[in-house]
């Protein structure tokens, strides 16, 4: 067991899925460059051999790509789905990243809610992504100021809805909303803490809750997010 | 010899080909075909044809020719009527074959056949004019409306329901040839045991030539998506990559040229959403794509909700333009920029990662860009701040919700706004207490 927020106790191990070896090898360099502690031990460019891999290697982290040949079609999510209940050797669940370069909101929150811990765009700097990496492998939730924008959109935070109580599903509470607001103009965690006099571990309490919200919200709009996206 | 093309001789007109046109036809349009074909009357030819048609050799001429020719506009020579004369002109049509069935179908009841039993010939030209009728359905409405991917219009209906009638009249007139009213109801029978027999052979035909269709259809769909694609890519991609290779020495060119590149390809994959223009979101895209375009700093927009855009916006859309040039001009990327319009209003940020800046090396123009932000803003019953973080710098610009724009300008409530309220649309201050946040 290792304890969240102690990286440097041993390397966060890493499977890499993405159907372009190009990328592959490009993101290993970059996180390689950063000197975080991480230890690719495996990697897959397409959905089955990445079930396989991923269940060989039961890595603490499995960076995806949404999109995927292979499978039922489905991508990242089909993925997501075939690893489910795989667990780590230290008994933690193997945690998703999405890395993604498409911005279509019904593949993120497709991804999302098939049990990623976060999405980020490929176009996201090595250094924020080890920060990403480490923060999913410790079980927290990683928004990219996009996904924070759907988050606000789907949940209609930016028309005004807002939950009365926090464990209400359908609607972000007054303080996710504003943890997804200062996400979404480009703030870190720690920016994001200093901004609303919170620490980083409760920002990452928020967002943790979110990613929640997110998956198991009923919400008609993340059901039927195309349509309505389309709608406006 | 040649002769250097010169656009000022006429071409000779190309021979009008013998094509049924969709328009202004009675029947088949085989009529009006010859009509423009040999550059006589239409109604000359109907003439002739009907005096044909009697005589009996014309029915078999016409459907000679109609199963024949193709159906097409012929050429820009051919009198063609306008749209409502030839509509007029088959709405008479089509009175007047109803007519015809009327009269028949009378007839038929009243003398029990014998007046129209005289000769094989009128039943038979009943018939066959029911079927160009009815199977000028074909022709008309096009195979999209036979595949269920079109509406069908009511005169294609009128069509076809005319043209069966004639059918089945003239088989019943044919059938119950020389015999009494009495038998009439037998000869009904076994006409429609006949049209049964021959439905049931021809239906398995029918449902292949049918999924055919459809299969053939789906097929060239996906084909001119593909071409559509192919060609989009060459225009784009392929051209970009030629620039690139071209200009490999100058990063800033390769990366600004990857970057528009990349929008473009992406509002082409996943876009579609952007077509309406005169709303506040699709405005501020446009701003930030112009700005990255002009100085190839990619900038990341987030937004949203959305409301129309009126003056008020567009002073935010200006406002926002110039903290954008600003940021690019003088901060660091990434650069990004989140629109968030509600009931509360409406809330832009634009926030660089720049080092920051002190007052005394801010030139001039800058100060200018200030104020251009501050006081159009408020001109428009919103405001505008500008606030020093420990990692570049965040403009933001606020506008009161819709209702309230005509009251004086008071800074929008904001019972969630934790960020410190000290700074009241002061811009200098911030700057001078650097380090501060």
């Amino acid at each position: 067991m290792t304890s969240p927020g102690t990286p440097a106790a041993a390397p966060i191990r890493v499977v890499l899925v993405d159907d372009h070896r190009m990328f592959r090898t490009g993101v290993k360099a970059e996180l390689e460059d950063t000197g975080a502690p991480l230890d690719f031990v495996g990697e897959a460019p397409d959905v089955d051999s990445a079930v396989k891999v991923i269940r060989e290697t039961t890595p603490d982290v499995v960076l995806l790509d949404v999109h995927l040949p292979g499978g039922m079609g489905n991508g990242g999510v089909d993925v997501l789905h075939g690893c489910a209940g795989v667990e780590t050797a230290a008994g933690q669940p193997v945690r998703f990243l999405a890395l993604s370069v498409s911005d279509a909101a019904e593949d993120v929150i497709a991804v999302i809610r098939a049990g990623a811990r976060g999405y980020v765009t490929k176009t996201i700097s090595g250094t924020d992504l080890a920060t990403g990496i480490r923060r999913v492998a410790a079980g927290d939730a990683v928004f990219s100021p996009r996904l924070a924008g759907f988050v606000l959109d789907a949940f209609g935070a930016a028309a005004g809805e807002i939950a009365e109580v926090d464990e209400e599903l359908d609607r972000l509470s007054a303080r996710e909303r504003e943890v997804m607001r200062l996400i979404a103009r480009g703030y870190q965690y720690k920016e994001v803490a200093k901004e609303l006099f919170i620490s980083v571990k409760t920002v990452e309490t928020h967002v943790s809750s979110v990613l929640r919200k997110l998956q198991l919200s009923n919400r008609h709009e993340l059901t039927a997010w195309a349509m309505g996206r389309r709608l406006i | 010899m040649a002769i250097p093309y010169d656009s000022t001789i006429p071409v000779p007109p190309a021979p009008v080909r013998l094509v049924r046109p969709r328009t202004g036809r009675w029947i088949g349009g085989v009529s009006a075909g010859i009509a423009a074909h040999i550059g006589v009357d239409v109604v000359i030819v109907r003439v002739v044809m009907v005096g044909l048609g009697l005589m009996g050799v014309g029915i078999f001429g016409y459907l000679f020719l109609w199963a024949l020719t193709n159906e097409g506009e012929p050429g820009v020579a051919a009198p063609v009527p306008d749209a409502r004369t030839a509509r007029r002109s088959e709405a008479l049509a089509y009175v007047l074959l109803g007519v015809l069935a009327l009269v028949l179908g009378a007839t038929a009841l009243e003398h029990g056949g014998s007046l129209i039993s005289t000769s094989f010939l009128f039943p038979i030209i009943i018939i066959g004019v029911g079927g160009v009728l009815a199977y000028g359905q074909l022709d008309d409405t096009q195979r999209g409306a036979w595949l269920g991917t079109g509406a069908r219009e009511w005169r294609g209906v009128v069509r076809l329901v005319l043209g069966l009638l004639l059918v089945v009249g003239g088989m019943i007139a044919l059938t119950s040839w020389g015999r009494s009213l009495t038998q009439l109801g037998g000869s009904l029978l076994s006409t429609l045991a006949v049209l049964f027999g021959v439905a049931l052979i021809a239906a398995p035909y029918m449902m292949r030539v049918w999924s055919d269709l459809r299969e053939e259809q789906a097929a060239r769909a996906r084909a001119d998506e593909r071409a559509d694609i192919a060609a989009h890519l060459h225009d784009s991609v392929l051209q970009t990559l030629a620039l690139i290779q071209r200009r490999s020495h100058d990063q800033a060119m390769v990366a600004q040229l990857a970057r528009a590149q990349e929008r473009e390809l992406r509002s082409f994959l996943y876009g579609a959403q952007k077509n309406n223009h005169d709303s506040l979101s699709s405005a501020v895209a446009d701003v930030c794509h112009e700005v990255e375009d002009v100085r190839g700093v990619p900038i990341e927009l987030v937004a949203t909700g959305d409301r129309s855009l009126d003056a008020d916006g567009l002073a935010l859309v200006a406002a926002l333009r110039e903290a954008l040039v600003n940021a690019v001009k003088h901060g660091e990327p990434p650069i990004r920029v989140y629109l968030e319009a509600g009931p509360s209003g409406v809330e832009a940020f634009v926030r660089d990662h720049g080092p920051g800046f002190d007052l005394e090396e801010v030139p001039e123009d800058r100060l200018g860009l200030r104020h251009s932000i501050l006081q159009r803003m408020e001109r428009h019953g919103g405001s505008a701040r500008i606030r020093r973080l420990e990692a570049g710098t965040e403009v933001e610009l606020r506008l009161p919700p819709r209702q309230a724009a005509t009251v004086p300008a008071t800074p929008v409530p904001q019972p969630q706004e934790p960020q410190q309220p000290q700074q009241p649309q002061e811009p200098q201050q911030p700057r001078a207490t650097q380090g501060e946040s």
